[in-house]
């Protein structure tokens, strides 16, 4: 090995100082041409930057067909009737799988117990001030079955008559939480997710969370029983953090037209930048259907046994609310 | 009940009236038209026998049973309301709720078999609580700040209320939505028809349109077989509104809704006397009806929303190089 090596250092100490200087001189002209090659095959056109040389009309009418479509620059010429556009769905789809799969980590169970592709009925906690969570849970099922085409979730009549933001859910697949709608969407056989506590369950403060509200008047139920499409609870553990209301206030809300306006670690601190939601971790539970296939419509006018079935769908959501916070143990892993 | 033989038009100088005057005299047969306004009409000189009658005046109904006697009228429609709101709100109060006092009360004297009246979509109003679909059973909510909505729906209860009492007469009323086409014109379309077209800043409403040949088409068919019953006459599908003026080559000027309830000079609403809210929330919240009944009573629209609104489009652009 050594002898190797002293025998290579010692051949290249045997050439003379000339030859090494010439040497060099050859490497050094060779590298010039090759310099000069690149140069002539992959120099740009220099860039004419003057005023005159601007397209300004291709310019202006750039500008012209921003502004006028202001926040809404993507679309395709078709929609549905209730608003969705398959082309908006298709680019948002990609940040919808960054946010679920890499920035809340979505942890999903019981997908083994959903019902069939049809008309279907998903009954879930609503956390979080911005509607995130019925994007998930509406990303997650048109995933998971995607003949069954993309799911709508229900939306609170203070949402979607904000602006942008109404116009947007919509695009998404949001709709009007409404019985008319709900109806429509349930009678064309498409799978509705609904938030039954409403605006109760979007503005509860911190330390009020996953404690279930009131669930509406029971409309739920008593749609499902009539209709005959099954109930499924999903419980959504880690969106309460997205957005932890520390409180209320009440007056300059109203000023804007708005029921509340919410005080987050992050929110007016930060300014809109507060909207963004923080990185929780996520899971979405789905529970065993409701078993309700033998009732009939006339027993959605019996309103104990609504009431007796919206109490049960409370709890079953609560407890596996329940169930899955026990198991976690930080808000952030 | 039979093919009318003679049908009273009031409001002949209407959109409606004129045209559905003029179908129903082209029809011939032994069909008469008997036609009811405060002017003559154009171009329907000897077919159709004109009354000049004031709708306003107190005695209207009284003159109104006479003639439909007289004439041996069977079948009534009315459409004498207002196309443009005006800054006159005693009048056209008078004209739209009163005047179909008028109307009803003359037909249940003249013993009428069937009215029909002229109704608009925009009478469920445009509120943000609205559900996606409006179907007919919806109350009639109006817009509080548009006084011309406002005396149609009160038209509307009325005809109601008296329809109780009065189960002689069958009524059809047609509510049509927002109606596109070559000739047809109302502040609705002369919004639409600016290259330069004002909506409200963050709203992107849904809208569908039906064209006037298709409404033309159901009114003549409820005349002539009548179906008795509430029918919101509505295009097929629905658009963004946004969708609508890109596929048009129009420019929309996005305005704060704040600021756009302040400018009470903007050129078109000066001139009805409401405030802008009463015109601009029909650009900012949803008021799609729900038309399934009435393509099942009349028949499936010829025309799209998008295909009325092209329609429209395109005639316009044609206008310019004639």
């Amino acid at each position: 090995m050594s002898d190797l090596n002293t025998t290579d250092y010692g051949a290249r100490g045997a050439l003379s100082a000339e030859a090494r200087e010439e040497g060099l001189v050859e490497v050094e002209r060779a590298l010039s041409q090759l310099r000069r090659e690149i140069e002539t095959r992959f120099t740009k056109v220099p860039m004419q930057r003057s005023l005159r040389s601007v397209d300004w009309m291709a310019f202006f009418d750039d500008l012209r067909r921003r502004f006028s479509t202001f926040g809404m620059s993507e679309r395709s010429g078709e929609i549905d009737e209730f608003g969705m556009d398959e082309v908006v769905l298709l680019r948002s789809r990609a940040l919808l799988d960054f946010l679920l799969q890499r920035y809340w980590r979505v942890e999903i169970s019981g997908l083994g117990a959903l019902p069939a592709p049809g008309p279907c009925l998903f009954v879930a906690n609503r956390s979080g001030l911005l509607p995130y969570d019925g994007l998930a849970i509406a990303h997650v099922l048109a995933a998971q079955q995607p003949e069954a085409g993309q799911p709508r979730f229900l939306v609170a009549d203070w949402l979607i008559t904000l602006p942008f933001v109404q116009s947007y859910l919509a695009r998404l697949g949001g709709v009007r939480a409404c019985r008319e709608n709900a109806e429509r969407l349930l009678s064309q056989g498409q799978r509705v997710i609904a938030f039954p506590e409403g605006q109760q369950g979007a503005a509860k403060v911190f330390r009020k969370r996953y404690r279930l509200q009131r669930f509406g008047r029971g409309g739920v139920v008593r749609l499902a029983i009539e209709r005959g499409v099954p109930l499924v609870p999903v419980a959504v553990v880690g969106a309460e953090e997205i957005h932890p209301i520390l409180f209320k206030v009440g007056a300059p809300a109203r000023a804007l037209g708005l029921p509340f306006l919410p005080v987050t670690p992050t929110f007016p601190a930060l300014g809109l930048f507060g909207f963004l939601p923080l990185p929780s971790k996520w899971g979405i539970h789905f529970g065993a259907p409701l078993p309700i296939e033998s009732l009939g419509p006339d027993d959605a006018r019996d309103e104990l046994l609504v009431a007796r079935l919206t109490e049960e769908l409370r709890q079953s959501i609560q407890s596996l609310l329940d169930e899955h916070l026990k198991d976690r143990k930080s808000i952030w892993s | 009940m039979n093919t009318p033989e003679t049908v009273a038009i009031t409001g002949l100088r209407s959109f409606v009236g004129q045209r559905l005057a003029e179908r129903l005299a082209e029809r011939g047969g032994r069909m008469r038209v008997v036609g009811v306004d405060l002017r003559r009409p154009y171009r329907l000189e000897g077919r159709v026998r004109f009354h000049r009658v004031d709708l306003t005046e107190p005695s209207a109904a009284i003159r109104l049973a006479e003639i439909f006697e007289a004439e041996r009228v069977d079948t009534v429609v009315h459409a004498a309301f207002r196309r443009d709101p005006t800054p006159d709100l005693e009048y056209d109060h008078e004209l739209q709720t009163i005047g179909t006092r008028h109307v009803a009360h003359a037909c249940a004297a003249a013993k009428v078999k069937h009215l029909v009246m002229a109704s608009s979509t925009m009478l469920y109003g445009a509120r943000s609580d609205n559900p996606n679909f409006l179907t007919e059973t919806h109350p009639l909510r109006g817009h509080p700040e548009a006084h011309c909505v406002m005396d149609r729906v009160a038209a509307e209860e009325l005809l109601a209320q008296w329809q109780l009492v009065h189960s002689g007469t069958a009524v059809t009323v047609l509510r049509t939505c927002w109606i596109m086409g070559p000739t047809y014109w109302d502040f609705a379309v002369r919004h639409f028809a600016k290259p330069i077209v004002t909506a409200v800043l963050g709203y992107d409403p849904l809208f569908q349109f039906v064209h006037e040949e298709d409404c033309l088409r159901i009114f003549e068919s409820a005349v002539l077989a009548p179906r008795p019953g509430v029918f919101n006459i509505v295009g097929r599908g629905v658009l963004p509104l946004s969708t609508y003026l890109r596929s048009a080559g129009k420019q929309s000027l996005p305005v704060p809704a704040p600021v756009l309830f302040r400018v009470r000079s903007y050129p078109h609403q000066a001139q009805t006397g409401d405030r802008p809210e009463g015109f601009y929330d029909y650009l900012r919240y949803l008021w799609v009806a729900d038309g399934e009944r009435g393509w099942n009573a009349f028949g499936e629209p010829h025309y799209t929303s998008r295909e009325a609104w092209a329609a429209f489009i395109s005639s316009r652009k044609l206008r310019r190089y004639r």
